[in-house]
């Protein structure tokens, strides 16, 4: 239990600073000063303490505990990842239910703008082709789906990064999506205010601020372990801060894809890494 | 709203004896993975709930207006 508490902790600041720096640089390519890196830590504890109130149109027990949903989900990618270092495919269903979150989130709200994020969760699904996809050709190429195993391999052959680019650019597609103002990130267009968030304000905000902060420190480490094998800790803090760098400035200067465009790009790009990466195995 | 107070003392104590009893007694280690996917969620939720600021009794009705449907 002692591992898993310091794991969700590290996950928790770790990915809070790092989703405070990306928004830090986002700010500095567009020019402006932006907040301190701290800015999303501190907004995550302020909103423990901000007035709540449900509204009328919610559905309450669901409201409220889609966002436990949410936080349990990211609590098992760390014992499937850091801690135990356990199956790709758990992993794979972890992302799975966090579709369902937002797709739920958004309809437990009586907010047009919740429920319209909601349809447009089902679309976003598409960016889990490519998870699965990259699941299949780490398989096809270490013969394991088991973290620990892939660690091994990579041991012994070296990086699945350099064997496998095509790959590691599905997954970065995957970790570009879930990035915050990513081009991808249709559901959370600010066309619909905050998507299926809109409705969930005050400390239930914080609560979905804490889960994101573990998401992105878990998905992350997960990226550098299956591409680059087992790091250091320095190895870590570096890879994390130089993919969250690149996906900041990516979506700085991107504009929101609109729905369609977006999943068509996702699945094109993922069918041609896909079939690419095939041949570099079996050719 | 006292009962949804009541409530949440009852889960936080009962989150928070969850996740000390794993430092104490040696369980499986399925028992551990429970324990930390339902009690810590659960520890953040029930915290939140009694840390949060309530609107005072006249603004009630007004922050619980859904602000965009236009009902």
């Amino acid at each position: 239990m002692a591992d898993i508490l310091i794991n969700v902790i590290i996950a928790f600041l770790a990915g809070s600073l790092l989703l405070g720096l990306h928004r830090k640089i986002m700010a500095r390519v567009q020019k402006r000063p932006g907040p301190p890196i701290i800015q999303h830590l501190l907004h995550s504890l302020k909103f423990f303490f901000k007035e709540t109130a449900f509204p009328k149109t919610v559905s309450k027990p669901f409201y409220i505990g889609i966002v436990f949903i949410l936080a349990a989900v990211w609590i098992v990618g760390v014992i499937v990842g850091p801690v135990t270092k356990n199956s790709l495919l758990i992993l794979f269903g972890v992302y799975a239910i966090y579709k369902i979150v937002e797709h739920n989130s958004g309809s437990s709200s009586g907010s047009p703008y919740g429920k319209l994020s909601c349809v447009r969760a089902v679309l976003s699904a598409a960016t889990e082709l490519p998870l699965f996809a990259v699941i299949v050709l780490v398989y096809l190429k270490t013969n394991t789906m088991n973290i620990g195993g892939i660690i091994s391999y990579q041991s012994v052959n070296g990086s699945l990064a350099v064997s496998i680019p095509l790959a590691a650019l599905m997954f970065f597609l995957l970790l570009l999506t879930k990035s915050p103002y990513s081009p991808f990130a249709i559901t959370k267009d600010k066309a619909l205010v905050s998507g299926f968030e809109t409705e969930h304000f005050g400390f239930l905000r914080g609560f979905i601020m804490f889960a994101e902060s573990i998401s992105w420190y878990v998905m992350l480490w997960i990226f550098l372990t299956i591409f680059f094998g087992h790091l250091s800790v320095v190895g870590y803090i570096i890879g994390m801060i130089v993919i969250t760098f690149i996906t900041s400035f990516i979506n700085s200067v991107t504009p929101i894809l609109n729905p369609n465009h977006s999943v068509m790009s996702q699945i094109t790009i993922g069918a041609v890494c896909f079939v690419g990466t095939l041949i570099m195995i079996f050719i | 709203m006292v009962n949804q107070k009541s409530l949440c003392i009852v889960l936080l104590i009962i989150s928070t004896i969850a996740i000390l009893s794993c430092f104490v007694i040696n369980f499986q280690d399925w028992v551990v993975y429970v324990i930390a996917v339902v009690g810590i969620p659960l520890w953040v939720l029930s915290l939140g709930l009694l840390t949060m600021a309530k609107p005072r009794p006249e603004d009630v009705e007004e922050r619980v207006k859904e602000p965009f449907t236009g009902y």
